[in-house]
């Protein structure tokens, strides 16, 4: 397993350094159940005694990267990719290397990387806390599915459904194509990065 | 290590690389990729149904 250097902006939105790793190793999964999943299941439970409607709850609560990372290892159409900072584990993307291949009719039927699961940190998120403590582990992740893809010699095509509370990222930040509601995926809203999509999320500044 | 295709194995290959916009590697991987995740699936006890898009008919993919 290796790892490189990545940035991301700390509390005073100034960048701190991160480690990308290529693989989940068990470590980071024990940081998943020792940091993330005592505060997943804390807002959980708050939100079982507000009663706030389940439509309404961040709908990757129930996402176990534990069964997640068992049931990929040693499979070779998966990637998998850890983010670390100060020491802590701040984000996690699977990425499935056959699992779709392009909707976009400009790249319809070729081959592209799936992001098929990325979640970042409870404390990075704006539905568990009010101040997000690091900022930019998405984009961190979709720039190394790019480059993934390019590598693969997919050209920086990507593709990925996406949860309700990150359809105006990948919309806005990453400048990709929304298809719309996939009737066939749990109805999830599915996006696409096409080649000149994916030069310019790598080349110019972030869109908010 | 050398891989050794017939020529009518090589033209598909051929084809496909060309097809797909990928060059013959990645093809290789592409399929050993499939077949690993295809066989795991498989050794799981589950199947695999090819579907028609227009008329929804189903048929399985039988693997030996």
């Amino acid at each position: 397993m290796e790892k490189s250097l990545v940035h991301l902006l700390g509390p005073a939105r100034t960048a701190v350094e991160a480690e990308l790793w290529d693989d989940i190793s068990p470590e980071h999964v024990a940081l998943w159940a020792k940091d993330w999943k005592p505060e997943i299941d804390s807002l959980r439970e708050r939100l079982i005694q507000d009663k706030v409607p389940r439509e309404k709850w961040p709908q990757d609560l129930h996402w176990d990267w534990s069964e997640k990372a068992d049931a990929t290892r040693a499979m070779l159409a998966y990637q998998r990719f850890a983010l670390t900072c100060e020491g802590r584990l701040q984000g996690l993307m699977l990425i499935n290397l056959v699992k779709a291949t392009g909707r976009l009719p400009e790249q319809h039927g070729k081959h592209l990387v799936y992001v098929d699961f990325v979640s970042t940190a409870p404390w990075n998120r704006p539905d568990f806390v009010d101040k997000s403590r690091f900022v930019g582990v998405g984009s961190v992740f979709i720039r190394v599915a790019v480059e993934l893809s390019r590598m693969e010699g997919f050209r920086g095509r990507i593709g990925l459904h996406s949860l309700l509370q990150a359809e105006k990222f990948y919309r806005t930040t990453c400048g990709m194509t929304d298809l719309g509601p996939d009737t066939g995926y749990y109805g999830l809203a599915y996006f696409e990065m096409t080649e000149a999509q994916a030069t310019t999320f790598t080349t110019e500044p972030p869109k908010k | 290590m050398t891989l050794n295709l017939s020529d009518t194995e090589m033209d598909a290959l051929e084809q496909l690389a060309q097809k797909k916009d990928l060059n013959k590697t990645v093809v290789i991987r592409q399929a050993l990729r499939l077949y690993q995740m295809v066989d795991q699936r498989m050794r799981e006890g589950k199947k695999l149904f090819i579907e028609d898009e227009l008329t929804k008919d189903k048929s399985e993919l039988m693997f030996i």
